[in-house]
């Protein structure tokens, strides 16, 4: 029983004082660094490896992967309150989040925000340490083929994303795929869409669009309604108390996301911003209620913030046992780990059981740690929504110029930022909805690489999807996702018929 | 909620904003008598790539070993400008012609992305001073693979060159894909017809174990823990002669198989246009001692990276044979713009 040798091992060391207060050092860091718009834990992680040199290995990797950890669950706290995402796995989470505070149900928000990140924190944690050994070959198992399916399937949730007109969903979708091929194209080098302007080979990231078409549009929208009343009774945070209802609402999603997100985590490349909206999408096609998304639902909220804290679990799978980070942050990870002389890998675990166990259990304290420095925030934070509108929409502004301004420290990105909260503002003017636009933009850079991937190795022919087991059932969901929702409204179509 | 959040942004922002800082101390710098030159001013080196990439953690690994040894006596703050593969950084300090105290970390992209037309700057706009890393290139087959050395490989593509795929992280007519070219070239391939895929965030060693391609070509230290593990085999490496450590040393050189190319992944620092010869020297000699120091030793075996210093230059030379070799193989590919 040599791992549950290095289980106890990884305990110990994750017990030890010194790693108690780390764990608390990192997880309150990144809660901060989660909350504030842009301000990644890419960012914060590279400026914390020089500071680690000397440290103990164990104890200073347990604290980054604490800040990591920390900044999703923090994520979700200017998702709600502001609608500006703090990073982007907790673009999905304003979704029902952000008019739940506009209801005047801040505190309950954050509360179910807070309650949901932490199941699928501990939940993912329990599948991390049974499971990491053993889905190391999962993390490794998806082609390009399969790859481009699930996409394909994450794409298909376009129409459950959008309200009202589906041509204008369609529209705002192909705009997002428009503005993803922007940069240098991977499989070619050939520059597209640049215009000749060097800020934008690398194409555009992802903040810059989520803080421009919701934050920004959305202090648009607040300014040009500022005589009108009617925009919800924000001053009201509400009861932080759930009732039985709402937990009861909760349990279902809190349950299947801790799965699907620490799935999804797993595969590199896929990551906590996939898995949110996967899960949201999924969670939207279950309910007996869909029309409650995106108003404010309880399982609109938890389902995504369930998934992306259990996707950030998932992602320590293909580090920790296999050496390959799957998301930049993960990078950053492993190049925390290579200063410190630990090199994640295959043989970590045997090498180093101390490390290796040692940051897993220490995920435990850490998430309980997140719940307890949270909650009883939650008061304080909600306070934010009492400030006057004018100062509330000006700090939107500054922190969402600070996080953009942070990403590369350019202020092309910034003109960007600008740019894309007009066009998110004009978008909610002619009611083209944003999140079919965001939903594209994310998918739509792996859903077109990997398709001419495929298609390069297999030297064009079309049968690489069908020989792919893996991609062809994922493609088979895809279908029965894309067909389903249409015999569901054309059986209700039939039933007013007969009804009437 | 705003008492709490403020100071804690505005730590944050500081904090990421020490690293950004150039404060304004403007004084020239005194190189005035005997030709002498020392820092007026704090340095500044930028990493033009984002936080965690290869040329930022040399930027702060040469930064902190330079202060921590006093090798230079002063303020280094490292900076990060991202973008166009590099091209964003080399803008910005294209704009302090003869400025002693800007520095930028660079490596062979500085040779392709002006050549695969991505930058209005290439290495001749700026100062060679000094290279101080080296790093290869290894090619890399799953264990299960029927190619045991690069030769078996090799004459399997000179029969057909679409049996094989080859996958990096870079796009074609840079480095990952160029590395490979420059040897598969050397061993007689027609590298018009190479099958090259570019995947990004480390897809090449998750597409290589899942069979999807065949060859992945990478750099020496992103194999080991997957030789190690007895999942992938190094068919060849791009060194002169065998690397030094554990699992290294047992790569062969492609020279050793007979095919007589090698590529260099070299790491130096420059400085803007116009440097004052006496600057130069100051840095030369700084460069020489930090690549000499027992902390960057420790270091470099940390990352698996090898000692290579050349100075201005020599630097110099290197560079311009380089950007030959390339030239020539982007022609024959059909990418040079």
């Amino acid at each position: 029983m040599g791992s549950l040798d290095g289980i106890i091992t990884g305990f110990q060391t994750a017990f030890s004082l010194e790693a108690i207060l780390f764990v608390i050092l990192g997880v309150f860091v990144g809660t901060i660094i989660g909350m504030l718009p842009g301000l990644g834990p890419i960012s914060a992680i590279a400026v914390m490896i020089p500071m680690t040199f000397g440290m103990e290995p164990a104890t200073a990797l347990i604290m980054m992967a604490g800040v990591y950890y920390g900044a999703i669950f923090g994520g979700s706290t200017s998702s709600i309150l502001l609608n500006a995402p703090g990073v982007s796995g907790a673009v999905a989470t304003s979704f029902d989040g952000y008019p739940m505070a506009q209801q005047g149900k801040a505190g309950k928000a954050l509360a179910i925000a807070a309650i949901a990140s932490f199941t699928g924190g501990t939940v993912s944690v329990v599948l991390l340490m049974l499971l990491a050994p053993a889905l190391s070959s999962v993390a490794v198992s998806f082609g390009p083929a399969a790859y481009f399916a699930l996409m394909l399937l994450g794409l298909t949730a376009i129409a459950s994303l959008s309200e009202g007109s589906t041509i204008k969903a369609l529209i705002s979708a192909v705009a997002g795929f428009m503005v993803v091929t922007i940069g240098i194209d991977a499989q070619t080098g050939t520059q597209r869409y640049t215009f000749g302007n060097m800020n934008l080979l690398e194409g555009l990231d992802f903040l810059v669009i989520a803080l421009g078409l919701f934050a920004i549009a959305e202090v648009c929208s607040l300014v040009l309604s500022r005589k009108d009343k009617s925009i919800g009774d924000t001053h009201n945070i509400g009861s932080l108390k759930l009732d039985k209802k709402d937990l009861k609402d909760m349990s279902g999603p809190m349950t299947r996301h801790s799965f699907l997100g620490f799935i999804l985590g797993v595969l590199p490349g896929a990551g906590a911003t996939i898995a949110s909206f996967i899960s949201y999408i999924f969670e939207k096609r279950l309910s007996k209620n869909p029309e409650e998304f995106g108003k404010g639902s309880v399982k609109g909220l938890a389902a995504p913030e369930t998934a992306n804290n259990a996707a950030t679990s998932g992602a320590f799978v293909p580090l920790l046992s296999l050496g390959i980070p799957g998301s930049g942050t993960t990078a950053v990870m492993l190049g925390a780990f290579l200063v410190l002389g630990v090199q994640p890998g295959p043989m970590l675990m045997t090498d180093r059981p101390e490390i290796f166990w040692g940051v897993i259990a220490s995920m435990y304290i850490g998430n309980i740690f997140l719940l307890i420095i949270n909650l009883p925030l939650i008061p304080y934070f909600a306070k934010i929504l009492k400030i006057p509108r004018p100062l509330l929409i000006s700090l939107v502004i500054v922190f969402s110029m600070i996080g953009v301004y942070a990403i590369s420290f350019n202020t092309f990105d910034l003109y960007m930022l600008l740019l894309f909260g007009v066009i998110g503002f004009l978008m909610r003017l002619f009611s083209f909805p944003a999140p079919p636009f965001i939903l594209a933009f994310i998918l739509g850079g792996m859903l077109e690489q990997s398709l001419r991937q495929a298609l390069t190795i297999s030297n064009g022919s079309l049968s690489i999807f069908l020989d792919d087991k893996i991609a062809l059932s994922l493609l088979f969901l895809a279908l029965l996702s894309f067909v389903f929702p249409l015999v569901k409204q054309l059986r209700k179509n039939k039933d007013k018929a007969t009804e009437a | 909620m705003k008492k709490f959040l403020l100071p804690a942004a505005l730590g944050l922002s500081m904090m990421l904003a020490a690293c950004g800082s150039d404060d304004g101390a403007s004084e020239t710098a005194n190189a005035g008598d005997g030709g002498e030159f020392t820092p007026s001013e704090s340095i500044e080196i930028v990493a033009p790539a984002g936080a965690g990439g290869g040329w930022d953690t040399t930027a702060r690994m040469a930064a902190k070993v330079l202060q921590e040894e006093e090798i230079i006596d002063g303020k280094i703050g490292v900076t990060n400008k991202e973008g166009g593969g590099g091209a964003v950084g080399w803008s910005y300090i294209a704009n302090y012609e003869g400025n002693p105290h800007k520095l930028f970390v660079t490596s062979p992209p500085m040779i392709f992305i002006p050549l695969n037309g991505q930058s209005e700057y290439d290495h001749e706009d700026f100062t060679p001073i000094a290279n101080v890393i080296a790093d290869y290139a290894a090619f890399a087959v799953r264990e299960d693979a029927k190619w045991q050395d690069l030769n078996e490989l090799f004459e399997d593509m000179k029969k057909d060159p679409t049996s094989v795929t080859v996958v990096g992280t870079s796009s074609p007519g840079s480095m990952d894909h160029m590395q490979f070219v420059q040897i598969a070239k050397a061993a007689g391939v027609d590298i018009t017809k190479i099958k090259y895929v570019s995947a990004q965030d480390a897809g090449g060693m998750t597409q290589l174990l899942n069979g999807s391609v065949d060859v992945y070509s990478t750099g020496v230290a992103e194999t080991v823990e997957q030789v190690k593990a007895g999942k992938v085999r190094v068919l060849g490496v791009t060194s002169e002669e065998r690397l030094e450590g554990e699992v290294l040393e047992d790569f062969p050189t492609a020279k050793e198989q007979g095919i007589d190319e090698t590529f260099i992944n070299w790491r130096g620092f420059f400085g803007p246009a116009d440097m004052e010869p006496a600057a130069i020297e100051y840095y030369e000699e700084k460069f020489k001692e930090l690549s000499d120091s027992e902390a960057f030793g420790e270091i470099r075996e940390q990352f698996g990276w090898n000692e290579m210093y050349l100075d201005s230059e020599e630097y110099k030379t290197f560079l311009d044979e380089q950007r030959e070799e390339i030239q020539t193989l982007l022609d024959e590919l059909g990418l040079a713009k």
